[in-house]
């Protein structure tokens, strides 16, 4: 078993880090989009969106799109430096482990 | 946070991580249809041409009627495809060499057709010279080895048409469209069905 010292909450939970991935690899994506890729219901992904909002780690913007409403997520910086230095503190804690 | 996790669930976050970061940048939709959906629609223009009677005023209208359906078909499917989908700087550049190569295709050949200045070997040169260009650009971008392999193919029939009989460029024409439009097509399908199915299974 391997100790884990600083893993960043917010980041570690299992979708929240989903979405962070996801978003890291488009500069945008739609609600929609990001429910189909991580099988997740509304409420339960509203939730773990509105948490990452909250740290500053994604953004949104509502827009109405043929008078529906749509919301487009995109990860900022804080969002990305904080995945990056999730991943690292991983690799470090596997690199300790072996 | 002071839990522990095992090395097997690291291992798994960081698959994780890596599986979804590859979902983002993947080309979300396949657009291997596009080419088959091309390739008959070259097809339905030249055996429109080849078939119909000379006198009929309608083979004029082969290309024009063919390619404008085409345009509108892609036009209608690629909007509702991708409705609601994430965008990415790789996606909307491909997206644009596309979109660029067919408007010029569009002009250039629509002037040559009303000046009349239409003439077989010129049509293929230029036809395998964009759409390798197009072919090439995007299988660089993509690093994707087919797609450039497609670009030669386009390369070699455009070559052709400048030393070749009109009955040669007209093999080598409807050569190029089945490997590069009828077979990659099918096989860009099967390739993002593949990997489809691959991460559906990992992410249920």
């Amino acid at each position: 078993m391997a100790e884990m010292p600083e893993l960043n909450p917010i980041v570690h939970g299992k979708l929240r880090l989903a979405l962070l991935s996801l978003l890291a690899g488009v500069e945008q994506a739609e609600f929609t989009w990001l429910r189909a890729k991580t099988g997740s219901t509304d409420g339960n992904l509203g939730a773990q969106l509105l948490k990452l909002e909250d740290a500053g780690y994604a953004a949104v913007e509502k827009k109405f799109v043929d008078r529906k409403p749509q919301s487009v997520y995109r990860i900022t910086e804080a969002g990305r430096t904080a995945l990056t230095d999730y991943v690292a503190a991983l690799r470090l804690l596997l690199g300790g482990s072996l | 946070m002071t839990e522990s996790l095992t090395d097997l669930e690291i291992t798994d976050r960081l698959k994780l991580i890596e599986t979804m970061m590859a979902e983002g940048r993947r080309k979300t939709e396949s657009w291997g249809w596009t080419f088959l959906l091309w390739g008959v629609a070259y097809y339905v223009a030249i055996g429109w041409t080849a078939l119909a009677p000379a006198a009929l005023y309608g083979r004029a209208l082969a290309w024009p009627v063919s390619m404008t359906a085409a345009a509108i078909l892609t036009g209608i499917v690629s909007a509702r495809k991708t409705k609601n989908q994430a965008e990415t700087t790789l996606g909307r550049a491909v997206g644009s060499i596309w979109v660029g190569m067919g408007l010029s295709m569009f002009f250039l050949f629509m002037a040559m057709g009303l000046s009349r200045r239409f003439e077989p070997h010129v049509f293929v040169a230029v036809v395998g010279a964009m759409l390798g260009g197009a072919n090439a650009t995007s299988g660089l971008l993509l690093r994707w080895k087919a797609q450039f392999a497609c670009a030669v193919v386009w390369w070699a029939a455009a070559m052709a048409a400048c030393f070749a009989s009109e009955a040669q460029v007209t093999w080598a024409f409807l050569a190029a469209i089945f490997l590069c439009q009828i077979v990659f097509g099918g096989y860009a399908m099967l390739r993002d069905a593949r990997a489809r199915k691959q991460f559906e299974a990992h992410h249920g």
